[in-house]
């Protein structure tokens, strides 16, 4: 009995070993974004980014004895999705960090189940300032895992708003948002600075943007008078609000939220998005002296692909990650204990993380549309 | 500004009743609510798009424009034609979840075709003619509002009209009371259905090309929402009744603009106030608002 249970546990450890000895040991890095969907433009760019930062690091040997793949999952903007998507992520023990979510409402959820599994979690664009300020609640029970290379919501609906009353001198606004976590999270910023700067919110209104239809909605906000609208969303709405807006005679200036940088906004918006200023969420690629060697990188490795409004910050948050991997291996805890004191230098200049996992980098751009494209104001 | 927001209103609601009377037909005759109908709409949008596109070298914008309505007009009618072949006629005899699961597979199936293969980005939908405004009764009306009404209440006059002054259209009124007694009448009830889904796809289809060139842009998911609206129109005015189609779509158009116009935050209750309303009416009259009360067919 005792040498045949001998026997069965020495074939045992060669069955293992031959499992695992050739083999070359992975580690992993989730990218999840929306990559179908309404805003699928922005995460596919995303994704290519930062595939490319993991790319460049493979292929300069950058780590010793492993080898990273990115493990790509797709949340397609939907919340539901986001925690489904990020609980089979935790479910994988070779991820050691998550490059995402896109959409605000989508990390909120999915940061939530990252936190209580220790993983650290780096979102490329959500800017409700809600997804970090979570952690600094009494309740939160878990370690600090949520961070992002993006500036927040905070600072853009204030800086909206200040542009339209000091700069542009327009004290009536109305505005109009998508009802995402997002979009009405930026416009009641916006609608705060708003009313405390001087200027008026005369209404304040969500929209369904799968109704395509918001005539009647627009009509009623003209007669309101207004001197500037706010819109609030990403571009699968702003194009839409803001071609029905001169259809129905509402010419006033429209500000829109960063989420519309896109040539789709454009496209559907046609005509109609001349002389609409958009605001962005620090500066974009073109503008940003440390991120011209990246431009011409990603534009050589995709030729066919143009540069989408965040893929800089997709890269950042992935190169991030990888040089944490660099210099303390692919360890998700010694991972998350680092994250919160690094000072990377990449394509965004110098990144630094404040208490709540926020970028130091506080900068708004703002751009309006001329002859069909988006042209940086100073 | 209440002749404005009829004039959106009732825009909205021919696009709707258009959609609707696709569902209301189909379910006259088959008792089937057939949730392909609003792909249907969606690949009408992107049919009359690809067509534009291809006719606008050689013929002139209006031509074009008028090439792409038939275009989406004659796509659907056969789409819609091959979907009950493929999809639903082999499951006449099957319980009747089948064809309805059946309906929600062809669904997804031509979402995913469109998305995979022709676009899963908005595409912009050019406009033929700079749209000119008119006044009437203090309310502003462009000629594409203009043409949407037009070609609606065209369309939905030449069906009533085929539906009760032809043999085909009494067939098609035969089958809906009683397909057993109307096939042992010698009418090819078969046939007949065939016939229901080739008019239902076509009107869904010239509803989707409107939609696409009075938004301005289309888009692989864009047959949801109105589908579900159109839907909820067909049951307001009494599904499988084609004037309750007409008027459904009509009084829901004009409900939702009401909502978001005259209320302060009303775009984010018109939904709501569109379906108490249906809520209402459905408990007064069960069978819709022209519907009538029929014997369970046992």
């Amino acid at each position: 009995m005792m040498r045949r249970s001998g026997r069965w546990s020495v074939a045992l450890v060669f069955t293992l070993l031959s499992a695992c000895g050739p083999k070359e040991k992975v580690a992993r890095v989730a990218i999840a974004l929306p990559l179908t969907g309404d805003i699928a433009a922005l995460g596919q760019g995303l994704e290519r980014a930062s595939k490319l930062a993991l790319e460049e690091a493979n292929a300069k040997g950058y780590f010793q004895g492993y080898r990273v793949e990115a493990r790509v999952f797709d949340d397609r903007s939907d919340p539901r999705e986001a925690v489904s998507v990020a609980n089979r992520i935790v479910s994988d023990p070779s991820i050691v960090a998550v490059v995402g979510h896109f959409n605000s409402g989508c990390s909120i959820p999915a940061s939530q189940v990252y936190a209580r599994a220790h993983l650290t979690m780096i979102s490329p664009a959500a800017s409700n300032p809600k997804l970090t300020q979570q952690q600094l609640d009494p309740e939160w029970k878990y370690p600090r895992s949520i961070f992002r290379v993006n500036t927040t919501d905070d600072v853009q609906g204030p800086y909206a708003a200040d542009y339209a009353v000091k700069t542009l001198k327009l004290r009536r606004a109305v505005v109009v948002h998508d009802k995402s976590a997002y979009g009405q999270g930026v416009a009641e910023e916006f609608r705060k600075r708003m009313s405390s700067n001087g200027g008026n919110v005369l209404s304040f209104d969500g929209i369904n943007v799968g109704d395509k239809d918001f005539n009647a909605l627009l009509t009623r906000l003209r007669e309101l008078k207004p001197d500037v609208v706010y819109w609030g969303g990403d571009y699968a709405g702003g194009g839409l609000v803001v071609r029905q807006a001169r259809g129905v005679g509402l010419t006033v200036p429209v500000i829109l939220s960063e989420a519309n940088m896109d040539p789709e906004y454009l496209r559907v918006a046609g005509q109609a998005a001349e002389g609409t200023y958009i605001t962005f969420l620090g500066a974009p690629a073109s503008e940003l002296p440390s991120a011209q060697d990246f431009v011409k990188r990603y534009q050589a490795r995709y030729p066919h692909d143009e540069l989408k409004a965040y893929d800089h910050w997709g890269y950042e948050a992935m190169s991030i990650v990888l040089d944490l991997m660099h210099e303390i291996g692919p360890d998700k805890e010694k991972i998350l204990a680092a994250v919160p004191k690094i000072k990377h230098e990449g394509v965004l200049g110098v990144t630094q993380f404040d208490e709540k996992g926020d970028t130091l980098n506080k900068t708004i751009t703002i751009f309006q549309v001329k002859d069909g494209t988006f042209k940086p104001l100073k | 500004m209440i002749v404005q927001q009829l004039i959106n209103g009732l825009t909205l609601g021919s696009l709707y009743a258009l959609i609707a009377l696709g569902y209301t037909m189909v379910y006259g005759v088959l008792l089937m609510i057939n949730f392909a109908h609003s792909e249907i709409f969606m690949v009408g949008a992107f049919a009359s798009l690809l067509c534009y596109k291809a006719l606008s070298p050689v013929l002139s914008p209006t031509a074009a424009f008028v090439g792409g309505i038939l275009c989406s007009f004659i796509v659907c009618a056969i789409l819609a034609f091959a979907i009950e072949r493929v999809a639903y006629r082999p499951l006449r005899r099957a319980a009747r979840l089948a064809p309805l699961i059946s309906a929600i597979g062809v669904s997804i199936l031509l979402q995913n075709a469109v998305f995979l293969w022709i676009s899963d980005q908005s595409l912009a939908y050019p406009s033929a003619f700079e749209p000119r405004h008119f006044q009437i009764l203090g309310g502003d009306i462009n000629s594409l509002q203009i043409l949407i009404l037009g070609v609606a209440v065209v369309l939905m006059l030449s069906l009533h009209m085929f539906v009760n002054k032809t043999r085909l259209g009494t067939a098609i009124r035969a089958t809906a009371q009683d397909a057993t007694t109307a096939s042992l009448m010698g009418i090819p009830v078969s046939g007949i259905i065939a016939i229901t889904f080739f008019l239902g796809g076509a009107l869904g289809g010239v509803a989707g090309a409107l939609n696409g060139m009075y938004y301005g842009s289309i888009k692989y998911n864009m047959g949801f929402v109105p589908g579900i609206k159109a839907f909820t129109a067909a049951v307001l005015g009494g599904i499988g009744n084609i004037p309750g189609a007409m008027w459904g779509g009509f009084i829901l158009g004009i409900l939702e603009a009401f909502a978001a116009g005259f209320i302060p935050n009303g775009s984010d209750w018109k939904d709501v106030i569109a379906f108490s309303v249906l809520l209402l009416i459905l408990l007064f009259r069960p069978e819709g608002l022209l519907g009538k009360r029929v014997q369970d067919k046992v």
